[in-house]
């Protein structure tokens, strides 16, 4: 049995692994504000791929040998938009599982929420960060939706630095909404024109959930001491690592992401950090809880 | 070995542009980490690979350090085969007896040039003389197999000019009629540029400038034969010096603990040649390389 994370490193079939990791997780975590699909009857609507087999209108399909699925009438208020950092550095690759990066686990997780919030009946969106660009799906609804997601998600590699701060204050338009903004990104780059971003919209009362990614050779800063290593990001510059240096990476390490950690409880925004070695099941769970957890505490 | 110049010692130098001209080559095994802005900042290691670039120019340089070293260091290269050396004057019919390379010498002295030039000579090369070569005062060592062949050849009077002032010109110009061997003396009135010797024999002293070899000669001529023979020695080793005697013929047995003789600088000039336009080339593929 391949654990959640060598799955992820494995499969192809973003969809698959999304059903995979959410199967383990069970229903309710999101505290969604419309329960069910079908509640206030509006129309009828062609079945999609992707639809849920209960909502298909069963003595419809008796009488018109067509599937049809009953659309409720909803409302939703909240837009969950899902942003991903997909500059160079987040192609880190776990060194102990093999063909595992932070991109892909990133990847997973965001389209879980995704699913989730599909599930539910909210809009969503994604904003991909890469190459000095902000890619901009805007939000919709829908099995179709989650799958141009999916594939939208699929289809990123890691490349580039993060977009400029202009850049991203034209793409997160979106703000004038109230909405739930998830993002997984390393934070390596912190103070940057992504974090400014996230400190603005949570100041504008949204609802900002962060994830920051880590390997399991950076939190015990056990590298190999053979190569030597280029920052992926910043230029041409070479770094040695040893035994002599490990404590030094480790402080630097540190006193950084004591730095982010700082500065999203001073500002109220939940920060969760997780191993991309751990199941991504508990991460997601964590990510979502912390959430709640941070909106209790508030 | 022993007469191996120091000069040789220096040829590892050649191996310079060999080392230069390694590539440099970035180490190959760096990998990317995003957290690699926590550590120092290192040094790229580089490593040399046994690659060369610029291999013409490479050669060239090697070319021109190691004929600068033969340069200097005088290079001999024994290159001559079996050979007969040609005292001049030697008759033709004599040098034709002999069917080897020829190599015909400047003067009678050929042991001397044999020293200077014998590491010229290949080790088996049979070396044969032929002429009126002058005897050494001891007997010579050669480390290779030398056979003279020499026989005196009648020489030819030569000329000697006379100037005598006398009141007794008649009885000088019969002494010198009388000169026997390699002498025949030639009595003229003034002293012109061929003259050799002035004979002053007057009471009064002799003008300056009057130029040549001035002899006194209080008291005339000699009046007998021994003492004319007195004079013609002493003049002889005064002005002349001893005529040298013919090497007896023999052969000589090569004798391998004989000194080698110095470098002569046989190949100076052309190691000078090669030199100059080894630099001229290497001078200019470095400029086309450069642009």
């Amino acid at each position: 049995m391949l654990s959640a994370s060598s799955l992820i490193a494995h499969a192809t079939n973003l969809d698959l692994v999304v059903r995979h990791v959410l199967a383990g997780l069970g229903h309710g975590i999101h505290a969604g504000r419309e329960r069910g699909a079908g509640v206030e009857f509006s129309e009828y609507r062609a079945y999609a791929p992707g639809d849920e087999w209960r909502r298909v209108d069963w003595k419809l399909l008796a009488r018109a040998d067509r599937y049809y699925v009953r659309e409720a009438e909803r409302d939703s208020h909240v837009a969950v938009w899902l942003v991903l950092d997909a500059t160079a550095s987040m192609a880190e690759p776990s060194r102990t599982i093999e063909g595992l990066t932070k991109l892909q686990y990133a990847r997973v997780l965001l389209a879980c929420v995704a699913a989730i919030a599909q599930r539910q009946g909210d809009a969503f969106g994604l904003v991909v960060c890469r190459g000095e660009r902000a890619d901009f799906t805007p939000a919709g609804r829908g099995p179709r939706q989650l799958q141009r997601v999916l594939a939208r998600l699929n289809g990123v590699d890691a490349g580039g630095v993060l977009p400029g701060a202009d850049t991203l204050r034209a793409s997160l338009h979106f703000s004038r909404a109230p909405g739930v903004v998830c993002v997984a990104s390393d934070f390596l780059d912190w103070p940057s024109p992504l974090s400014d971003a996230l400190l603005r919209l949570r100041r504008m009362r949204h609802d900002v959930r962060a994830l920051c990614l880590h390997t399991q050779a950076e939190v015990e800063a056990a590298f190999d001491t053979a190569p030597s290593y280029r920052d992926p990001e910043h230029g041409d510059v070479f770094y040695r690592f040893g035994s002599d240096v490990r404590d030094t990476y480790a402080r630097n390490r540190a006193a950084h992401f004591d730095e982010v950690v700082r500065a999203c409880r001073k500002n109220d925004l939940p920060l969760v950090q997780a191993c991309i070695e751990q199941a991504p099941g508990e991460v997601l769970r964590a990510w979502l809880r912390a959430h709640i957890a941070g909106v209790r505490g508030a | 070995m022993s007469q191996m110049s120091l000069w040789w010692w220096a040829l590892p130098v050649v191996l310079l542009p060999i080392l230069w001209h390694r590539q440099k080559r970035e180490q190959t095994k760096t990998a990317l980490l995003a957290s690699a802005r926590f550590l120092p900042a290192a040094e790229p290691k580089m490593q040399r690979v046994w690659r060369w670039h610029d291999v013409v120019l490479m050669l060239l340089r090697c070319l021109l350090l190691a004929t600068l070293i033969a340069l200097l260091a005088d290079l001999v290269l024994a290159w001559r085969g079996d050979t007969v050396l040609v005292v001049p004057g030697t008759p033709a019919a004599v040098v034709d007896r002999e069917a080897a390379q020829r190599i015909t010498l400047a003067d009678r002295d050929a042991v001397t040039w044999l020293h200077a030039h014998e590491r010229e000579f290949e080790r088996n090369a049979r070396l044969v003389v032929v002429g009126d070569a002058v005897m050494p005062a001891v007997l010579p060592r050669f480390r290779h197999a030398v056979a003279l062949r020499t026989s005196a050849m009648p020489v030819a009077p030569a000329e000697r000019h006379v100037a005598v002032f006398s009141d007794r010109a008649d009885a000088w110009r019969r002494l010198f009629a009388a000169a026997e061997g390699p002498w025949h003396i030639v009595v003229d009135a003034v002293p012109g540029p061929r003259t050799d010797l002035v004979v002053w024999d007057r009471p009064d002293a002799p003008p300056a400038g009057l130029g040549g070899r001035l002899w006194h000669a209080d008291g005339g001529p000699p009046r007998d034969a021994d003492r004319a023979r007195a004079l013609f020695a002493a003049w002889q080793r005064q002005f002349l010096g001893p005529l040298p005697y013919t090497a007896p013929a023999q052969t000589l047995a090569p004798d391998a603990a004989a000194p080698a003789g110095p470098a002569s600088g046989a190949l100076r000039h052309w190691l000078g040649l090669a030199l100059v336009v080894l630099f001229a080339l290497e001078r200019s593929v470095t400029h086309v390389r450069r642009r």
